[in-house]
């Protein structure tokens, strides 16, 4: 990986304007991708019957989607909050206490699935809100405001849930005593004709959606221009506290999606789901290249982020590889992803 | 200022609901009949896992049986070994007649067990032992003994030949080194082959996507062994959504067997069995009454696991 890392350097350091900038990192992070992506053609494991590449079918290429859907939709979010050079480390808990929510609506209390989604995304916007409020208008430090949002929202997962995986029949109370809710299985299941579950479609379109806005618009923009430098944003007249209180509320939301991903997935709300996921989404959006410092990168280099960590997992799986060997090669792909990033800014 | 002072009031605020919340429900006071009840602390060391939020209803409810004769204060150590130190500490300068305890490691708590036995409190150690401690009595469960009556089951509903795939428990933790090694003894002798094997560190979701790994891999899958009934499920579920309906012919196989959980499982028909991790709870109020009544106890009681199918659920 290095000798690619270094090929791609000498193409980027003339580039001046920041389009030829972007496109130099993002070419670099493709070229990683693609590393990962001939690895896994050489290490398949093939069928014992018939002898096939495991790696290289529908099958497994739409997993490896579907497996991250949940860590794509958080990194979808996250991005948003790096780019204003902030960070959220409440998505994690906020899947779990989205996906509790959404399981005892539909199981405990028997909501229909229209009101129970739009409860879950506003409760996802409200605990949001806090997020942007304590750091856009009360200055608190994204760190620490998230870290308390961290704790406490695992504490509602298990306050709303009694502390249990809510589940048919987990409570005698409850609505739904057999069985899985209909949209449980719906999310999870492949669509017929597209090929690829409810669940990746809603990771796939939130990341379109979400790369047009950070490109295009005006509120994108803004989200550069706070990351980038906060007074000179403030001074050319940005209103930095809405912009970065927005940005919370929406990383909070994708969250949300997450969350109601997650409960569908395991079919239960479990409030424990999500733990660490913050990091994953983190790492994600680093090894794509968007800086923490702020102001730098972008959706595309998220998706090939996310794209390359899968990748990496889904060989590491299909190889049956032990989790000694898994931990250190995940390691050094993030060294080796920041690495290359430090070479740009030189 | 105002800003400094507001947030003194907020945190002292918080302050006392937390010492609110931390009080115990009844103070253990005399009931003042001539019959004495006694007062037992018992220490849990995290109510994160479903499995000890079940240990502490099962000695809960054993509790409320035999409620004119003991009165038992509950303590959550959060999964903070210091604080369950001091839980204990705190247990004896309480007063209480006797401890029960479940432990997060063991070592650390060596110390303070034997101070409390020394001080003259009976101490009992349930599910993780306690080596060098010299504690009343302990209960637990042999997770080796589960791991071979897992074995035994799958060679027996595969007539002894068949590819499994394993999704273990945190390897690096006993439970699941032992669930792991009483297995393979098992299925020893037979034709049964482990195809696949992935460290799923208890969690759901990760047993669920290595087990599409497995299923993308290989055609031939006849059972699956998980440590735990979660991992079983995901596997399950990672089977139903591949869509070829797999998850009919496959047998999943889980541990733990909890009433909401694993038995749930099998009696809906997604595993075909499950065995009892027990939670020693209702043996761990017998216990205590009989040494608060002066009996004699064995210092090691191990309680066996149960096979649960959907037979023994009838």
């Amino acid at each position: 990986m290095p000798s690619f890392s270094k090929r791609g350097l000498q193409h980027s350091t003339p580039g001046k304007g920041s389009a030829a900038w972007a496109l130099a990192g993002q070419m670099r992070g493709v070229f990683a991708l693609l590393l990962v992506f001939i690895l896994g053609i050489v290490f398949t494991p093939r069928n014992l019957v018939t002898g096939q590449s495991v790696f290289l079918t529908w099958q497994t290429q739409s997993d490896i989607l579907f497996e991250y859907s949940e860590y794509g939709l958080l990194a979808c979010g996250m991005t948003l909050v790096i780019l204003t050079g902030g960070i959220d480390l409440a998505v994690g808990s906020v899947l779990g206490f989205i996906a509790t929510l959404f399981a005892l609506l539909l199981i405990g209390f028997g909501w229909g699935v229209g009101a129970a989604v739009a409860a879950c995304i506003l409760a996802g916007l409200a605990v949001g809100l806090v997020n942007g409020v304590l750091i856009g208008r009360f200055g608190l430090q994204p760190f620490v405001a998230t870290l308390a949002v961290m704790v406490a929202a695992r504490g509602a997962a298990k306050a709303i849930s009694g502390g249990i995986k809510v589940q048919p029949g987990a409570r005698t109370w409850y609505a739904m005593q057999e069985g899985t809710p209909r949209v449980f299985e719906w999310m999870t299941t492949r669509l017929p004709g597209v090929g690829i579950q409810p669940a990746t479609l809603l990771f796939l379109i939130s990341i379109l959606v979400m790369y047009v806005v950070v490109r295009y618009s005006s509120f994108g923009r803004k989200l550069y221009a706070v990351g980038g430098n906060e007074e000179a944003a403030r001074l050319s007249g940005i209103n930095v506290r809405w912009t970065k209180t927005s940005a919370y509320a929406l990383c909070t939301v994708f969250a949300a999606l997450a969350g109601l991903i997650s409960a569908s997935r395991s079919s239960i709300g479990d409030p424990e789901a999500g733990f660490t996921y913050e990091l994953d989404a983190i790492a994600a959006v680093v090894i794509g290249g968007t800086t923490l410092t702020g102001g730098q990168g972008g959706m595309g280099f998220t998706l090939v982020g996310v794209l390359t960590i899968a990748y990496i997992n889904k060989i590491l799986s299909l190889n049956a590889v032990q989790e000694p060997a898994r931990l250190l090669a995940k390691g050094l792909i993030i060294v080796a992803a920041v690495l290359i990033q430090q070479k740009r800014r030189v | 200022m105002k800003r400094e002072l507001l947030f003194g009031l907020f945190i002292a605020g918080l302050t006392a609901i937390a010492a609110g919340c931390a009080r115990s429900p009844s103070a253990p006071t005399a009931s003042g009949g001539d019959a004495r009840v006694w007062n037992i602390g018992f220490s849990q060391c995290t109510l994160s896992e479903p499995w000890r939020v079940q240990m502490n209803a099962d000695v809960k409810a054993a509790a409320e049986r035999h409620r004119d004769r003991i009165n038992v204060i509950f303590q959550d150590a959060q999964d903070d070994t210091p604080t369950q130190q001091a839980q204990i500490k705190q247990f004896v300068e309480q007063g209480v007649d006797l401890i029960i305890i479940s432990p997060k490691e063991s070592r650390p708590f060596v110390q303070p067990i034997n101070d409390a036995v020394k001080k003259g409190v009976p101490v009992i150690v349930l599910d993780r032992d306690v080596p060098g401690a010299n504690y009343t009595c302990f209960i637990g469960g042999d997770n080796k003994q589960i791991g071979l009556e897992a074995g035994k089951f799958i060679k027996q509903i595969l007539n002894g030949k068949g590819n499994v795939v394993e999704l273990a428990g945190l390897m690096t933790s006993t439970p699941a080194q032992d669930r792991h090694s009483g297995f393979v003894e098992g299925i020893s002798g037979s034709a049964i082959k482990v195809i696949f094997n992935a460290d799923c560190q208890w969690k759901e979701p990760k047993a669920q996507a290595e087990m599409r790994s497995a299923l993308s891999r290989f055609e031939n899958i006849d059972a699956v062994y998980g440590h735990n009934d979660p991992s079983a499920h995901g596997a399950y579920l990672a089977a139903k959504q591949e869509g070829k309906g797999r998850e009919n012919t496959i047998k999943f196989v889980g541990i733990d067997g909890l009433p909401a959980e694993g038995q749930k499982y099998v009696r809906d028909g997604l595993l075909t069995a499950t065995f009892v991790y027990p939670t020693c709870g209702p043996e761990s109020i017998d216990t205590a009454l009989k040494i608060l009544d002066g009996e004699k106890v064995d210092k090691r009681i191990i309680l066996p696991t149960r096979t649960i199918t959907k037979e023994t659920l009838k």
